[in-house]
């Protein structure tokens, strides 16, 4: 155990220390998630006050739909960019032959890049609710559990995409498929009510989906736990199959890129 | 839990004893596979023979020296016992575990220096790097802050410690990837082309500290196509080309380094290049 928080806090130092240095990009990533705000609060103000969907004003609708998508898209991109970049340099070898079991290595890493993630969706909320003024309901037990099976599922679709990268090198097939698919399915824009009947099954097909809808309820409409208990049971449904899934995939793919000698093949 | 039956036990006991790395039998095939759109039809597929059939052990303190020209399966080889690659046949033991069932045990006996020079993260200090490295090692944390620097010295690097490894040269990478390898203190060290890039003082200077820890217990495996540098440090020398073991020769013995050079280059087929200039030039060698 304390060896394993000394791994963590390693990695973290690690990505902390690179982001602080990059100060541009720290600067832009920003300036960008303002810009998105400001964006989707005159679109709902250009929309009117008229549409509540889910009886909900559309902005803080918008708001917490958005910032939950972003959040799972910034989180696999931020992962894939770590396996990325540990193949092009040659660390990604050097890494496997480390005393830390591969398994270990990539979940740890995985929480040091969602962490980065998650305080970019704080900070999304925040200064939504901060300078746009949208008006928030929230049960705090209800959101942090929301929170928790949310970040387990971007953790198995950042190792899912990083299983797909060191086997066919191509990562970002998976983070265009999550962007361009889920934008419009996952009802992170408008409910999934609103889409025909075959969208909208594979909507609800989607962990996604239930993400963005059960922090709309737990931040915007105070559900207690027991409320939303479905929503909730689907969420863990979800987080404890794709988790232990992406892993034993991972697992397989590093077995089969050491056997092939691909490991640093990008 | 894995369990072991008597003879595990026995080849571990003998492992540990007598051998720190044992090959037996080990051959390695790398596939090539055309891309999917091969259009023109230029790109063939088929296999290298990284390794054919390859048997051979490395005792405690021992320096070996894989010695071959491009292509002869140095790298391959090392790689194998760090477990960065399996083999497709026979097997690789390290200190008793076999690279395939414990790679977890093997890769905490094992430090590797790899050829490759910017295996690290650019935006870290060498020293930020290597206490990165040495948690993932787990170097006990009461014994990284002096071992680190034990290493940055051994290695020439403590002037250049807290320095952003993006504005290092590439001898300094080189010095910063051997720091790495032995900050763990590893039981077997791997070493492939480690002098590649460094100056002829740092270089002799680094063939000092691997006699030393040698001295000291050490196994080190070392991958060159230098000659100069086989028979600077080394005990023994195998002798490979495409896959093949030409050799295995001690280079303590009696034989001299003029008929072991010789038979290096009569072998491999290789020009010693070095010697023409030179001979050009009407210097005595």
């Amino acid at each position: 155990m304390i060896s394993a928080l000394d791994k963590l806090s390693a990695i973290l130092r690690r990505d902390l220390l690179t982001a602080v240095r990059h100060r541009t990009g720290f600067a832009i990533t920003v300036l960008g998630l303002l810009t998105q705000l400001a964006a989707f609060y005159f679109l709902s103000r250009a929309i009117g006050p008229g549409f509540r969907p889910g009886g909900v004003e559309y902005f803080p609708f918008l708001l917490v739909g958005t910032g939950v998508y972003t959040f799972f898209v910034m989180s696999t991109q931020a992962f894939l960019n770590t396996v990325q970049e540990a193949q092009q340099t040659g660390t990604m070898e050097v890494l496997m032959t480390t005393s830390t079991p591969p398994a270990e290595l990539v979940v740890l890493s995985s929480i040091s890049a969602f962490a980065g993630t998650l305080v970019n969706l704080a900070f999304y909320l925040v200064a939504g609710i901060a300078l746009f003024r949208a008006p928030i309901h929230t049960n705090a037990a209800s959101l942090l559990t929301v929170l928790i099976l949310s970040l387990m599922i971007a953790m198995a679709l950042g190792i899912a995409a990083a299983t797909v990268q060191i086997t066919f090198q191509k990562g970002s097939a998976l983070l265009w498929l999550l962007s361009s698919g889920a934008w419009f399915l996952s009802g992170a824009l408008f409910p999934v009510e609103t889409l025909p009947h075959p969208l909208a099954l594979i909507a609800h097909a989607i962990p996604l989906t239930y993400a963005v809808e059960g922090m709309r309820m737990a931040l915007l409409q105070g559900r207690s736990v027991i409320a939303m208990a479905p929503t909730l049971a689907i969420l863990a449904g979800f987080s404890l199959t794709l988790l232990p899934l992406a892993l034993w995939g991972l697992s397989h793919s590093l077995r089969r890129a050491r056997q092939n000698g691909t490991l640093s093949f990008y | 839990m894995r369990h072991y039956n008597t003879e595990s036990f026995r080849r571990i006991l003998n492992d540990i004893l007598m051998d720190r790395v044992v090959f037996e039998s080990v051959s390695k095939l790398f596939r090539h596979r055309p891309a999917l759109f091969n259009w023109l039809g230029r790109e063939r597929g088929g296999a290298t023979m990284a390794l054919k059939d390859l048997s051979f052990t490395v005792g405690e303190g021992e320096v070996l020296v894989l010695l071959g020209p491009n292509g002869s399966g140095k790298t391959t080889a090392l790689k194998l016992i760090s477990t960065m690659l399996l083999p497709d046949a026979g097997s690789v033991r390290v200190v008793g575990f076999d690279t395939v069932r414990d790679g977890g045990r093997v890769r905490r006996q094992v430090g590797i220096a790899v050829a490759t020079e910017r295996s690290f993260f650019p935006r870290l200090s060498a020293r930020e790097n290597l206490e990165f490295f040495a948690a993932l090692d787990e170097v006990p944390l009461r014994d990284r802050a002096a071992r680190i620097d034990a290493v940055l010295r051994d290695t020439g690097l403590a002037e250049q410690a807290d320095t952003l490894v993006m504005k290092f040269s590439s001898g300094m990478y080189q010095r910063l990837g051997i720091a790495r390898a032995l900050v763990k203190k590893p039981a077997v060290l791997l070493l492939d082309e480690p002098t590649r890039s460094l100056d002829a003082a740092t270089t002799a200077h680094f063939w000092t500290t691997i006699r030393s820890l040698a001295q000291q217990q050490a196994t080190i495996l070392l991958a060159t196509h230098n000659f100069a540098e086989a028979a600077a440090v080394g005990d023994r020398l195998l002798l490979l080309q495409r896959g093949d073991l030409l050799a295995d020769r001690s280079i303590r013995s009696n034989e001299s380094m003029e008929e072991l050079r010789a038979f290096y280059f009569r072998m491999t087929g290789e020009v010693d290049e070095a010697l023409r200039p030179i001979e050009r030039a009407g210097r005595a060698i």
